[in-house]
């Protein structure tokens, strides 16, 4: 078992590495197949995992296994550990099963792109680190996962580096994720002090008495939590991300790594029942972070970004869930949100692919009557993120709802926010779906379907060679695009729909009773409280359906305008104005000041007199730089002279 | 087999002399100095094989009387930390050779007589276990460096050199007296005797000598023209390694031999270095040109690299020479990358370049894993060098780790910023489709020292483990850092 753990955590490694050092000797189609195998390979690895650690009774489930000792310092050990339990396997089967149809995914995707191993290569990076965060056995190790994924998030953000928009976009994700690792890495520091180990379970043990640590440490691994997840006040990097490649949107910024913010708080989780203040703040971010984005997805105009915006709301339920520790509920839903975000991603790629990297839904219209396929798996997963039952979104969302309800009056603040979170999820879902798909097609979309042929890849083709030849590109095939990518889709659109079944919360719940050994609930709601919550949030669901086709679909109701709104919403709450006023222009201004007043004038100024003192006195005396090896020669041999006399004087 | 150790500060030294004194051409003066490197490396992974890491202690040491009265002599040997710094050495002074024998230098005897001279000084630095022959070897190791700024540098080379040789001068006479005083006092210069100081004085003069070369902010002027300036094997050879020799001298004599004046100063050094670290970690994100980047993050590492020395303890010390291994392999392929970017540009100004990644896959994979690798994404070894470095200086301060946070953001900032503004966006005027992508004699200067800083990231450990001897209270220097503590 422990060689199938990892056997899953190196092979997506090994893909990435033989990808890059074989160079331009393996060609694109393998190196996309290598990548392909070597996923799949991991999520067969992780099945054997899950399957024997079934067999085995809940109490044992949790093995750890060190590879070798990864860094020390006299009696302070960090292993390179790998941690196999219950919760670990849960997310390695979601990573790398979600992972494998992804990057199947991607093979048709990127089919074209003349960079596909390097896009490969990274893809291969990713799931590799991704399986390292959720495996890891200590904190430092999950840390080292953490950042890998964060390096392999820039590097496919910014995939299409012609364009400094990607670049921006790129740069700008992974510094908010290292301000992130920062407090993270200072909350180590703590633990280490403390406790002398960042082994799970062992660091979280900080025992009583020592509130404030506990606190600090809390926040520190908030910090990073909120930074990865694109969560309040950390978020703004997720929208901007959507630059890169469509699958990686899918991928990284959906179903996969903006989770782990919610994984750490569940592994964690013994850390935050100690600072149950900050667990509180983990939930009420979570909260904001859901009601924010939902509001800002209404007024997006970029396919992807609503989907950006709309995976920040889902994973503000997941943040709520964890914080009112719910644990295994987030955890749910983070599997299930997977499927239908995966699956909306991947469905807007299709449409992105036959529209030659159109991304403008003004611009749409009518998609549906020409791609019948793609309008099912998008009215599927748009069903299954509004929690219309029987989708699957409905059993995992409204769990976590009825968790909040269970938390006294905290919690009825929260359960009231997730309730309007899901009207707003209704409205803008529909929003998307209505003015997409149904109707006639536009005249930009007629343009393009009804030729019956599109270039491969033209998402990238905005940057600087838009103009290169993609004739071997052009697909025979009008509309859905190849068989590669909507199967995929296929296998997502159901798992979206049947994938909420497993659990259903008051009458059959195995999801919970699997991360029970781990993580112990804090939340047991009543059925009563379950059914309340359903109907609630089904109620105000469909609500929000029903105003957005009022809107967008019948075309009845006019939307109201107000101009300041429309203003604050479009502009994101000015999270971007406002960071960049209070950190990023005092870093430039102060680097211009130091710069100017203290590296030039007093640094450099202290010699320059005396070395232009120096310099005149050298060339009045003997031109000492003549570039002759000779007069070097013999300056060695004056000073080696003066050293000796020096020697023999102290002598 | 204390011949090892002396093997290793002869054989540069006879190849420098062989360079010198036969008239050979250009091309064989250069193979003769890379095999000599080469021959280098290779002594010194015997050695490797050949130290007891269990047993911790100086090892591989050899002695002779050398002014008996005085009680001078030549003794070398090394610890667990010496052969990890003479082994980064060895190996960036192999890679150095190898590109300027690839890029060809004018003077080519000369210079690469130079180069093997500075080789075995540094080495020598590293190893000397007698004050005087310290002091000796920090001397032949800066007596290179002039001539080779000073001749082989670039247009501003004249007042680059000037200022390094009055800092570097001023240092070291401070620590000239300091030398004679101590030993004087001492009774011996043997750096293994038992003895240690507490005069603030004799400290601040090793200090003074140490932290120019360092360098530590404020005494950098010399910093930014010198590593501009340099051919880039020089830079990288700069501050690669030399830097590590004053790090090294911090180590190896400030703390051992001061216990108690390195107490009374830590605060003070500590937050020079934490000034250094955000001082330098700005301007390298203002900074224009891709040496400049390179030359103030140098500036904020070694600020970084001085908060785990001075922590004075296990977890910063062991963090500190890791760090110092890493800062070494990454600074010198860095401006490698450098000299290579500006043969091809002609300019290193981020104004005119840009695109490079565009058609050189080779040239965009290399800078950027060194890149990553240098801003310390965490899972490398430079990762777990500065965790190590900031968990030790916690103990110090919590507030020293914040500042060391915070750099880290910095240094996310500038080092991405220096791998986009070469290798992305459009090419910029500079950048001509005619530009290559790295040559193999390139690549065989640079991709072992990433090799190595890759392995590192897989095994930091082999560094750790084996810089320090486990048991404290065996081995003499251990025991000296205990009154550090």
């Amino acid at each position: 078992m422990i060689i199938a753990a990892w056997i899953c955590l190196v092979a997506p490694l090994a893909a990435a590495l033989l990808i890059t050092l074989l160079g331009t000797g393996i060609s694109r189609r393998a190196a996309a197949y290598v990548a392909t195998t070597s996923v799949l390979g991991a999520f067969a690895a992780a099945l054997v995992v899950f399957a024997k650690l079934w067999g085995e009774s809940p109490s044992t489930r949790s093995h750890p296994s060190t590879a070798w000792e990864w860094l020390t310092a006299g009696s302070f050990h960090v292993g390179l550990r790998i941690l196999v339990d219950p919760l670990s396997v849960f997310m390695m089967l979601v990573v790398s099963g979600v992972g494998f149809l992804i990057v199947a995914y991607s093979i048709g995707y990127m089919d074209g792109d003349d960079e596909e191993r390097r896009y490969f290569a990274y893809m291969a990076l990713f799931v590799f680190s991704m399986l390292l965060l959720v495996q890891a056995g200590n904190l430092v190790i999950l840390l080292a996962g953490w950042g890998l994924v964060g390096l392999s998030s820039y590097l496919l953000i910014g995939f299409w580096h012609d364009r400094p928009s990607a670049i921006a976009a790129a740069k700008k994700a992974f510094v908010m994720n290292a301000i992130g690792d920062a407090t993270m890495a200072l909350a180590f520091f703590l633990l280490i002090q403390h406790r002398q180990t960042l082994n799970f379970p062992d660091a979280f043990a900080v025992g009583p008495g020592h509130g404030w640590l506990v606190n600090l440490v809390a926040l520190g691994l908030l910090g990073g939590a909120v930074a990865k997840s694109a969560q309040l006040p950390l978020q703004t990097w997720l929208p901007d991300a959507m630059e890169g490649p469509t699958p990686v949107s899918a991928l990284i910024h959906a179903a996969t790594m903006v989770t782990a913010g919610v994984y750490l708080i569940v592994r964690t989780h013994a850390v935050f029942e100690q600072a149950p203040r900050v667990q509180e703040l983990a939930a009420g971010l979570g909260a904001g972070t859901l009601l924010m984005a939902g509001l800002i997805a209404l007024v997006q105009t970029d396919i992807k970004r609503v989907i950006a915006y709309s995976t920040m709301s889902q994973i503000g339920y997941m943040f709520l869930g964890a914080g009112m520790g719910a644990y295994a509920n987030a955890e749910f839903h983070l599997m299930t949100h997977a499927f239908f975000k995966a699956l909306l991603f991947m469905a807007a790629g299709l449409v992105i692919h036959a529209l030659a990297g159109e991304q403008d839904i003004r611009k749409m219209g009518g998609v549906g009557r020409l791609m019948p396929v793609t309008r099912l798996a998008f009215l599927i997963g748009s069903l299954a993120l509004v929690g219309v039952p029987p989708f699957s979104g409905f059993f995992s969302k409204d769990s976590i709802i009825a968790a909040a309800m269970s938390r006294g009056w905290y919690g009825y603040i929260l359960f009231a926010a997730a309730l309007v979170g899901t009207f707003l999820t209704g409205l803008y879902a529909f929003r998307l779906f209505l003015i997409v798909f149904p109707g006639e097609p536009s005249p930009f979309v007629r343009e393009h379907l009804m030729r019956g042929s599109h270039a491969a890849g033209m998402e990238g083709a905005h940057g600087a060679d838009a103009s290169a030849p993609h004739d071997h590109e052009v697909h025979a095939h009008a509309g859905e695009g190849p068989f590669s990518m909507t199967a995929p889709v296929l296998v997502l659109a159901v798992l979206a729909v049947i994938g909420g079944w497993i659990q259903f919360a008051p009458l059959w719940h195995p999801v919970s009773d699997w991360l029970e050994p781990v993580a112990r609930p804090l939340a047991e709601p009543t059925s009563t409280q379950e059914a309340l919550a359903s109907l609630f949030a089904f109620l105000l669901s469909l609500a929000g359906i029903g105003v957005a086709w009022l809107i967008y679909g019948a075309g009845r109701w006019r939307v109201p305008k107000y101009a300041f709104a429309q203003r604050v919403l479009e502009h994101k709450f000015y999270f971007d104005e406002a960071y960049d006023l209070a950190f990023y222009r005092p870093a430039v201004a102060l680097a211009k000041a130091f710069g100017r007043w203290i590296e030039g004038p007093i640094i450099g100024g202290s010699i320059k007199e005396l070395a232009a003192a120096v310099r005149e006195a050298g060339l009045g005396t003997g031109r000492l730089q003549t570039g002759l090896v000779r007069t070097y020669a013999l300056a060695i041999a004056a000073s080696v002279a003066v050293i000796t006399i020096v020697f023999v004087a102290v002598r | 087999m204390g011949w090892l150790t002396t093997a290793l500060i002869l054989l540069p030294l006879g190849g420098a002399l062989l360079v010198w004194i036969f008239p050979w051409d250009a091309f064989t003066a250069g193979s003769i100095a890379l095999l000599v490197a080469l021959g280098e490396v290779g002594v010194w992974i015997e050695a490797l094989v050949r130290f007891h890491f269990d047993r911790g202690g100086l090892q591989l040491t050899q002695r002779t009387n050398w002014f008996s009265d005085l009680h001078v002599s030549y003794h070398v040997g090394m610890y667990g930390f010496s052969l990890w710094l003479v082994g980064l050495t060895v190996v960036v002074q192999a890679a150095a050779i190898a590109y300027a024998f690839w890029a060809g230098r004018t003077g080519a005897r000369a210079y690469f007589g130079l180069m093997l001279l500075l080789t075995a000084a540094i080495v020598g630095v590293f190893t000397a276990q007698d004050l005087l022959l310290f002091y000796v070897f920090w001397e032949a190791m800066l007596l290179p460096l002039y001539i080779l700024i000073g001749v082989w540098g670039g247009a501003g080379r004249l007042g680059a050199t000037i200022k390094f040789v009055i800092y570097t001068m001023a240092g070291s006479l401070l620590m000239l007296a300091a030398v004679i005083v101590l030993g004087l006092s001492q009774g011996t210069f043997d750096l293994t005797a038992t003895w240690q100081s507490s005069s603030d004085w004799l400290f601040l003069g090793f200090v003074a000598a140490f932290a120019v070369k360092a360098p530590l902010f404020p005494l950098h002027a010399w910093l930014p023209d010198a590593y501009r300036e340099s051919p880039p094997e020089v830079s990288a050879v700069l501050s690669g390694v030399v830097s590590k020799a004053a790090i090294y001298g911090f180590i190896r004599i400030a703390i051992t031999k001061f216990p108690e004046p390195t107490k009374d100063f830590r605060t003070v050094i500590l937050v020079l270095a934490a000034v250094g670290l955000v001082y330098g970690s700005l301007l390298a994100f203002r900074a224009p040109d891709v040496r400049g980047v390179i030359a103030y993050s140098s500036l904020a590492q070694l600020g970084l690299i001085t908060f785990g020395v001075f922590s004075v303890n296990d977890l910063g010390l062991n963090g500190a020479v890791l760090q110092m291994i890493n800062h070494g392999l990454i600074t010198a392929s860095l401006f490698l990358l450098a000299g290579g970017i500006e043969r091809r540009a002609a300019t290193g100004e981020f104004a005119r370049l840009g695109g490079f990644a565009r058609g050189r896959p080779i040239l965009a994979t290399v800078l950027m894993t060194t890149g990553i690798i240098g801003l310390a994404v965490p899972g490398s070894s430079a990762f777990a060098g500065e965790f190590e470095i900031l968990a030790g200086v916690f103990t110090r301060g919590w507030g020293y780790s914040v500042v060391g946070a915070v750099a880290i953001v910095l240094a996310a900032m500038y080092m991405l910023r220096l791998i986009s503004a070469v290798l992305h966006r459009e090419p910029g005027p500079a950048v001509t489709p005619a530009a290559l992508d790295l040559r193999p004699a390139e690549l065989g200067a640079i991709v072992p020292l990433l090799a190595c800083l890759l392995a590192l990231s897989v095994w930091p450990a082999a560094i750790t483990e084996r810089s320090f001897a486990h048991d404290h209270a065996r081995t003499d220097v251990n025991t000296q850092f205990e009154a550090a503590k």
